[in-house]
């Protein structure tokens, strides 16, 4: 769940407890205020009660006292005496409807049998006062029964009343016992509620904040492999923990890469140095021929006596032959550079390969003699003209040759060119030799720049271990391939396959 | 160059061969020589020569291996190995000598330092 939803849970719940305790408090209130009016309004209608009780018991006294002293006497009332006896009756009557108005409905019953006989009584009383000075109107009025009547009504009433008021009473008291343990309970609930609330809304948020933090100093020490996922936040918490699982996942892919970048560039010095440390290898072996022979016929010709000839002229050739090789060396090296570092460029031309193979096959002629080599060459015919550079596949040619010569001797050297089939424009020139061949792990490596297939090799063949690096270089920016097969003892075949067209590699691939 | 010693040359490239062979001869040396690392051994325990000159990049057995096996041999310890390398570099200066090399000369040779360094090895 996330934060906010959190947060807005706790308020509402809050909120609702709140307005709970409010409304049982107005109910409280409002049944307070109930009890208080129902208390009054017996306590005005007791008063009330008494208050008629006491008018009729002073009415009834007054009109006995005149009924005895109408019959003994001859006494008359005048107008005033009159009047006032009719407003006092019409005050008990005010009183009596005012009694009314505070009985309510469960008491009607009773107020009305009080009115009917209240109102007869006070009739009686009325027609009696003003009857009295008519001497032939003969009035009983000793006759008590329709006072006690109305006392016993009206007595009925406040005992009614009374009862009423003290049911409605036991009934408000218990609303406010109700009302207040509501209130209570609802009071202590929603403190427990809120400081739970926030004691789990602040762990929560402590224990998120927390794994957020121990994943930022996980990231800021470097491990950014580590995941913050023990966020159970699907909001706010858990966005800031997936960008922060982002950010850690780009900084590693950025680590990653600068990293490979710097293994790369690490690779590349390696390598350099690799290839600095056997430039200088190989041009301190021809040199030390050089220098070494040099220094030992410079120390002869300071000796006495007769010089060899002969030998001195041995010796001056081994010098230019180490010479040259120290050339070629050097040659070889800079086209190799020339090629790493991508200057090197094609010079496109068109030309027929038949003719091309036959030039390099005739300037090597000599040295196929020295090692008593049979070179046997196929039929270049149906070979296309190509449009490619020439002076490298001279060149490639040129070493593949020699290199075959190199490693065998009294031999058979094969050159055999063809179209390749289902390729149109690609052609297959291949030098097949029956000398010492190489391993498995030797052909593999031996394209590769100062590798030969022996250590030795170089001391007893002579070679940079150059050539065929710089080969394999020409042919595939020449937009094809070299590949070798071999077995020992029984001989090497490198296959080129070069299209007519360096365009056309590019529109195959 | 009053004394003459025994020396075993030990070097695969003929020209090379040829030329120290020539070249420490004139010096009053006696010189044998050994094409690969194991005729070396060989040629150590046979004529106990008093000084071994080593090319490291040999067939066979190359001249670090040659080396170690001559120092773990209690016959042929004894005898001090200088080695001849074109590996100029000082890592390879290292593994020489760890290899159990007495010295260590690059090629193109001083000459005359060579000359010094057989002396002193072959001091008594």
């Amino acid at each position: 769940m996330s934060l906010r939803r959190r947060l807005t849970l706790s308020l509402v719940t809050i909120l609702i407890l709140f307005a709970v305790n409010v409304g049982t408090h107005f109910w409280g209130s409002y049944a307070r205020n109930e009890s208080m009016e129902a208390y009054r309004d017996s306590v005005l209608a007791a008063q009330l009660s008494t208050e008629i009780e006491q008018l009729l018991e002073a009415q009834r006294q007054q009109i006995l006292v005149l009924a005895t002293l109408r019959e003994t006497t001859d006494d008359q009332l005048d107008e005033a005496e009159l009047e006032q006896a009719e407003q006092a009756i019409a005050v008990i009557n005010d009183k009596i409807r005012r009694l009314g108005r505070l009985s309510h409905s469960v008491m009607e019953i009773q107020f009305e049998q009080l009115w009917e006989s209240s109102n007869n009584l006070l009739q009686n009383w009325l027609e009696f006062y003003r009857g009295y000075n008519d001497a032939t109107l003969q009035k009983d009025m000793d006759n008590p029964l329709q006072f006690l009547e109305t006392s016993q009504r009206l007595e009925e009433l406040e005992q009614r009343q009374a009862f009423i008021a003290q049911q409605r009473a036991t009934i408000i008291d218990r609303t406010i016992a109700l009302t207040d343990r509501i209130t209570v309970i609802g009071f202590f609930s929603s403190i427990f509620l809120t400081a739970t609330l926030g004691f789990f809304l602040v762990r929560y948020t402590n224990t998120a904040l927390k794994s957020l933090k121990t994943g930022t100093e996980r990231f800021g020490s470097g491990d950014l492999n580590y995941r913050i996922d023990n966020i159970d936040d699907t909001g706010e918490l858990g966005d800031l923990a997936g960008a922060f699982n982002d950010m850690s996942d780009k900084l590693r892919n950025a680590i990653y890469d600068v990293r490979s970048a710097r293994d790369a560039a690490d690779e590349a010095n390696d390598a350099k140095s690799i290839f600095l440390a056997n430039v200088s290898h190989e041009l301190r072996t021809p040199l030390n021929a050089i220098i070494g022979y040099s220094e030992m016929l410079h120390d002869e010709m300071g000796d006495s006596g007769e010089i060899n000839r002969q030998q001195f002229q041995q010796d001056l050739y081994k010098i230019i032959k180490s010479g040259r090789q120290l050339l070629t060396l050097i040659d070889d090296i800079l086209d190799l550079s020339k090629i790493e570092t991508g200057k090197m460029s094609l010079h496109c031309e068109t030309f027929q390969p038949a003719e091309l193979l036959r030039q390099v096959v005739e300037a090597l002629a000599p040295l196929l003699r020295d090692n008593f080599n049979e070179l046997k060459i196929g039929d270049f015919s149906q070979l296309p003209t190509l449009y490619n550079d020439a002076g490298k596949f001279r060149q490639i040619f040129t070493n593949l040759l020699s290199n075959a010569n190199k490693f065998t001797e009294q031999g058979y050297i094969s050159l055999n060119g063809r179209n390749v089939p289902g390729r149109e424009g690609w052609v297959e020139i291949s030098v097949h030799d029956t000398g010492i061949g190489m391993n498995e792990e030797q052909q593999s490596r031996v394209f590769d720049a100062f590798v030969q297939a022996d250590s030795s090799t170089s001391a007893n063949y002579g070679g940079t271990g150059l050539g065929l690096a710089i080969c394999k270089d020409f042919c595939e920016l020449m937009g094809g391939d070299i590949s070798v097969t071999s077995e020992v003892g029984v001989g090497s075949t490198f296959t080129v396959l070069l299209p007519a067209d360096p365009e056309l590699a590019h529109a195959d691939a | 160059m009053s004394e003459s010693k025994h020396v075993l040359l030990v070097e695969d490239n003929e020209l090379n061969r040829d030329m120290m062979v020539r070249r420490l001869s004139r010096a009053g040396h006696r010189v044998i020589t050994a094409a690969d690392g194991q005729e070396a051994l060989d040629k150590m325990h046979s004529e106990k020569p008093d000084v071994v000159l080593m090319d490291m990049n040999l067939p066979v057995l190359d001249g670090w291996s040659a080396s170690r096996q001559a120092k773990d041999d209690d016959a042929i310890k004894g005898i001090p190995i200088i080695a001849l390398t074109a590996h100029a570099m000082d890592a390879d200066r290292e593994n020489a000598l760890e290899a159990g090399c007495n010295d260590y000369a690059t090629k193109p040779v001083d000459f005359p330092g060579l000359l010094i360094k057989i002396k002193k090895l072959t001091r008594r």
